[in-house]
């Protein structure tokens, strides 16, 4: 039988709303008296109690699980920015954590992270995991200017941070590839784990495979139901299958999603 | 307070009798077992589930679903595992959960139509079948048996001939004349009429200058649907004397009383179960307190807004 043993179905509230950035929202949320349980990388669905528009929910990579969950908003279309503005206390509809998460390394291999945009979400949880568990974590994280780096300051908490921007406000100027290209240059067997804009991920994917170094990319993709029954959130692959976000994902290796360039 | 549910939400089709008029609907509510660990699905009128074809199908190129004002589109394709995994593995677990389970089911020609009904037939657990002749989202066949009332009840009476099972066919809202499609089918032996599918929408992509989905279209549903599923409902209600299912953008107690009072005697819950994938067991609750307060039944209010 299919099973989704942790998955919680939530009628909540918010119980906290900062603000980390410029358009972009942190929402905490009770979990009402049990934990959910996640894994860095898995997701939830979201939607406020506005009526009848947007109808769908909206899905959002974990920050953090347990008690509370908590998730990153970046107002950009009619949902987000419905979820942007939402207040202290107003009527959350949640349910997850959904999909698979990232496959934690635990044999040694140094934890590369590689953020872009709201893409961090999922990538702090991960970074703070590791931390956890020993591992000390590089997080390269890109973004287009000093505006649009949420949640940087708790990364710095946890791992070695590089930024970069496109416009060079802060950080390095370029793109995050080239520190990538550095890091794993210098022979340090690691892992690529990452989440942000479809481009970028190829391309860390592309850098990642040049180096031999395994790589899990986290896709996202419009979906309507979260788990699997809508069949919205389809993602061609190199095989001519169809991967589904929601289920087989959102994180896949990314030779997967990719291919295999000496094929 | 369940057997008083069941007193007043019993609603009766013909030979399908359901605890309460909530069905979710084809397509919205995968096979139903994905739900089982969080909703109580067995307490569902019914799960109508993704429709079910001769041979797996993958689906159309995405991207495949997007939003429109208070509705969405989707191309999906009608993706699914086909006939054999699902009497083998998906059929079983849904006898066990106790489901009212309809089946939907979908072919492009006659004859798998038929091949599917009678497959069916031979299986225990399955409440009614609900023949899909109205899917937008498939290139040659499907709706065009749906658009026409001789083609509608040439399959409906090729089914009927190798089945027993309560019998319902979707109807389309592309009909041009959905009255003669409803008749086509109850005089080729349909025992429930379920409408209305979607119809079919396009969104623009204004920054690549095309359309937002693969297919260029794809089925609106909705509550920017619902007053077309409701004068449909009302206007078929008039034309034939076997039950209804309503379906098209149900998202409250009010959607549903709509429905019901124009001539529906169970409903179908489909874009809203994404939104809230229980709302289906809220909207029974409420019915059933609702009801409670005026001393009514399902049954008083079917229909009751027909007539001057």
């Amino acid at each position: 039988m299919v099973q989704y043993p942790a998955m919680k179905y939530l009628h909540t509230r918010i119980t906290e709303v900062t603000y980390p950035a410029r358009d972009h929202a942190l929402l905490r949320f009770a979990a009402a008296g049990e934990d959910i349980p996640a894994v860095p990388g898995e997701f939830v669905m979201i939607r406020g109690n506005w009526g009848c528009h947007p109808v769908l929910p909206r899905a959002f990579s974990l920050v953090e699980s347990g008690a509370h969950g908590a998730v990153l908003v970046k107002a950009i279309g009619p949902g987000t920015q419905l979820l942007e503005s939402m207040q202290l206390d107003d009527e959350l509809v949640v349910f997850g954590a959904l999909g698979k998460g990232y496959r934690i390394d635990d044999s040694g291999l140094r934890p590369v992270l590689v953020a872009g945009g709201v893409g961090v979400a999922p990538l702090l949880f991960l970074a703070r995991e590791l931390t956890a568990r020993g591992q000390r974590p590089l997080f390269l994280y890109g973004a287009r200017t000093e505006d649009d780096l949420p949640l940087a300051d708790e990364i710095a908490e946890v791992a070695e941070l590089i930024i970069t921007t496109e416009d060079g406000s802060v950080g390095e100027q370029g793109l995050i590839t080239a520190p990538l290209q550095r890091a794993l240059r210098d022979g340090t067997d690691s892992i690529v784990y990452t989440c942000g804009p479809d481009g970028m991920l190829k391309a860390v994917a592309g850098v990642s495979q040049s180096h031999s170094t395994p790589c899990q990319v986290a896709l996202e993709a419009p979906m309507a139901c979260g788990m699997g029954t809508c069949k919205g959130c389809a993602v061609p692959v190199p095989d001519g299958s169809f991967k589904y976000v929601c289920y087989d994902g959102p994180v896949f290796d990314a030779e997967v999603i990719y291919g295999c360039a000496d094929e | 307070m369940a057997a008083l549910m069941s007193e007043r939400l019993r609603t009766s089709l013909g030979p399908l009798t359901l605890a309460n008029p909530f069905v979710n609907a084809s397509g919205t509510y995968g096979y139903g077992i994905e739900y089982a660990s969080f909703v109580d699905v067995a307490r569902l009128g019914g799960v109508s589930v993704k429709g079910i074809s001769l041979q797996p199908r993958p689906g159309n190129s995405p991207p495949r679903t997007c939003e429109t004002s208070a509705g969405m589109l989707n191309s999906i394709g009608l993706a699914n595992i086909g006939i054999d995994v699902f009497l083998a593995e998906t059929l079983p677990q849904l006898r066990e959960l106790g489901v009212t389970v309809i089946v939907n089911t979908f072919a492009t020609s006659i004859e798998d139509f038929v091949a599917l009904a009678a497959r069916f037939d031979k299986e225990t657990g399955i409440a009614a079948l609900e023949l899909n002749i109205s899917c937008p989202n498939v290139h040659a066949g499907g709706m065009h048996f749906g658009v026409s009332g001789a083609a509608a009840a040439e399959v409906t009476g090729a089914v009927r001939a190798v089945t027993d099972l309560p019998l319902m066919v979707k109807l389309s809202p592309e009909a041009g004349d959905i009255g003669e499609v409803a008749r086509g089918v109850e005089s080729a032996g349909a025992d429930v009429i379920s409408m209305i599918n979607t119809i079919r929408g396009m969104v623009i992509d204004v920054d690549r200058r095309r359309p937002m989905l693969g297919q260029k279209m794809g089925g609106m549903s909705g509550p920017a649907i619902k007053p077309l599923g409701v004068r449909m409902v009302y206007e078929v209600f008039q034309q034939v004397s076997i039950p209804i299912i309503g379906m098209g953008g149900i998202a409250s107690l009010r959607d549903a009383l709509e429905y019901l009072m124009a001539g529906a005697s169970a409903v179908q819950v489909g874009t809203a179960n994404y939104s809230e994938p229980g709302i289906s067991l809220r909207l029974a609750d409420e019915l059933e307190a609702w009801c409670s307060e005026r001393d009514l039944t399902v049954s008083d209010l079917v229909g009751c807004a027909q007539g001057d």
